[in-house]
């Protein structure tokens, strides 16, 4: 998802639950700053905004019970944004605040588009997980490989396939389907 | 085979990350004798094992129980994927892309017999556990590998995922 402002659309339901405001055990930071690490965090930020944005795009568009799904997985990127904020202020850095509203990649009318996107937001934001991999901090990288397993794993729910290579550019592209779709 | 390819190889990904500055000091010939490269290559030799081995199970799978051949064909092909960019790291690959060479676990049986439901559980197990093999080097990995480490896991862990889905629809 480009960062750049869109036209205004659906905004996220307002009802999520309270951040949780703290660095994951181990992840505070201080006096491990580094420009690098502070930028590798913004950017996961940043992907995790645009993501809790997308979400209530992709929530407007489905039913009951794929709803419920776009609302957890939601939750999720809220608590990771969340954590992210809290490791970027142990750092000192202010984190950057969400945009108003964000550029779609695609027109998104209807459950097929909105599954489309749920698997994008994701994919980019396990995009971003893998410029916090490559720092080196070990804790860091761990804790942010875990959280790009957890993008590949909503996108094959959402999807009902794998790719090679999530967050990465794929060589081939190929995906592997599942029969009965695991989305909803 | 492994000190072998200790001497002989270093890691491209180690190359690809060092300063330009580094590199144009010591030029190409001086990097064939970086003692740094024996844990990388030691390292990535691990994940390509991991690699083979998952693909010697995909195939003797198929070949057990070819009705499942439509749900696993596409990720032994994804395992293939991940072998040829691992293999591609090694300036000097350890065997030809695609090609496994014989390991100790590729004879491990994939399921019981042909029984496809104890087949899909079993490769889901395998795939768990080379997710978390995988994950488990990150630490010590040079960047770009621990980068590809950190999403072939993930990739992996969505294989144990629509693995499990379609053993619990089948």
């Amino acid at each position: 998802m480009t960062a750049s402002p869109g036209p205004a659309s659906t905004h996220p339901a307002s009802t999520g639950p309270a951040a949780t405001g703290a660095a994951p055990a181990g992840l505070a930071l201080s006096g491990a700053a580094t420009r690098g690490t502070g930028a590798a965090l913004q950017a996961a930020l940043a992907a995790e905004n645009a993501a809790i944005y997308g979400y209530g795009v992709v929530g407007g568009q489905l039913g009951t019970a794929a709803r419920n799904q776009a609302l957890r997985d939601w939750t999720q990127h809220e608590v990771a944004r969340d954590q992210l904020e809290a490791m970027l202020t142990s750092l000192g850095v202010l984190p950057a605040a969400a945009r108003p509203a964000y550029q779609l990649p695609f027109p998104v009318h209807g459950t097929g588009a909105a599954i489309s996107l749920a698997g994008y937001l994701e994919n980019r934001v396990a995009a971003a997980y893998l410029g916090i991999v490559v720092l080196d901090n070990s804790r860091l990288r761990v804790w942010a490989a875990t959280q790009a397993r957890a993008c590949a794993l909503r996108a094959t729910t959402w999807l009902g396939r794998t790719v090679a290579f999530p967050g990465l550019s794929s060589g081939s592209g190929r995906a592997a389907a599942a029969g009965p779709s695991a989305s909803p | 085979m492994r000190a072998d390819l200790r001497r002989r190889s270093v890691l491209a990904a180690t190359v690809l990350t060092m300063p330009l500055l580094t590199a144009a000091c010591k030029g190409v010939g001086g990097l064939g004798t970086l003692p740094k490269s024996g844990p990388d290559v030691a390292l990535l030799q691990g994940a390509i094992d991991t690699e083979q081995a998952l693909i010697a199970r995909y195939r003797l799978a198929i070949a057990r129980s070819p009705g499942l051949a439509g749900t696993l064909s596409p990720l032994l092909a994804q395992h293939r994927e991940h072998l040829a960019r691992l293999t591609s790291m090694l300036i000097e690959p350890a065997s030809p892309s695609g090609t496994p060479r014989p390991s100790p676990s590729a004879s491990a049986p994939a399921g019981s017999g042909s029984d496809p439901s104890a087949t899909l559980a079993a490769l889901e197990t395998a795939e768990t556990d080379a997710a978390s093999s995988l994950a488990g080097r990150l630490a010590l990995a040079p960047p770009a590998l621990a980068q590809l480490l950190a999403s072939i896991a993930a990739s992996e862990a969505s294989h144990a995922l629509l693995l499990r889905a379609h053993g619990a629809a089948g």
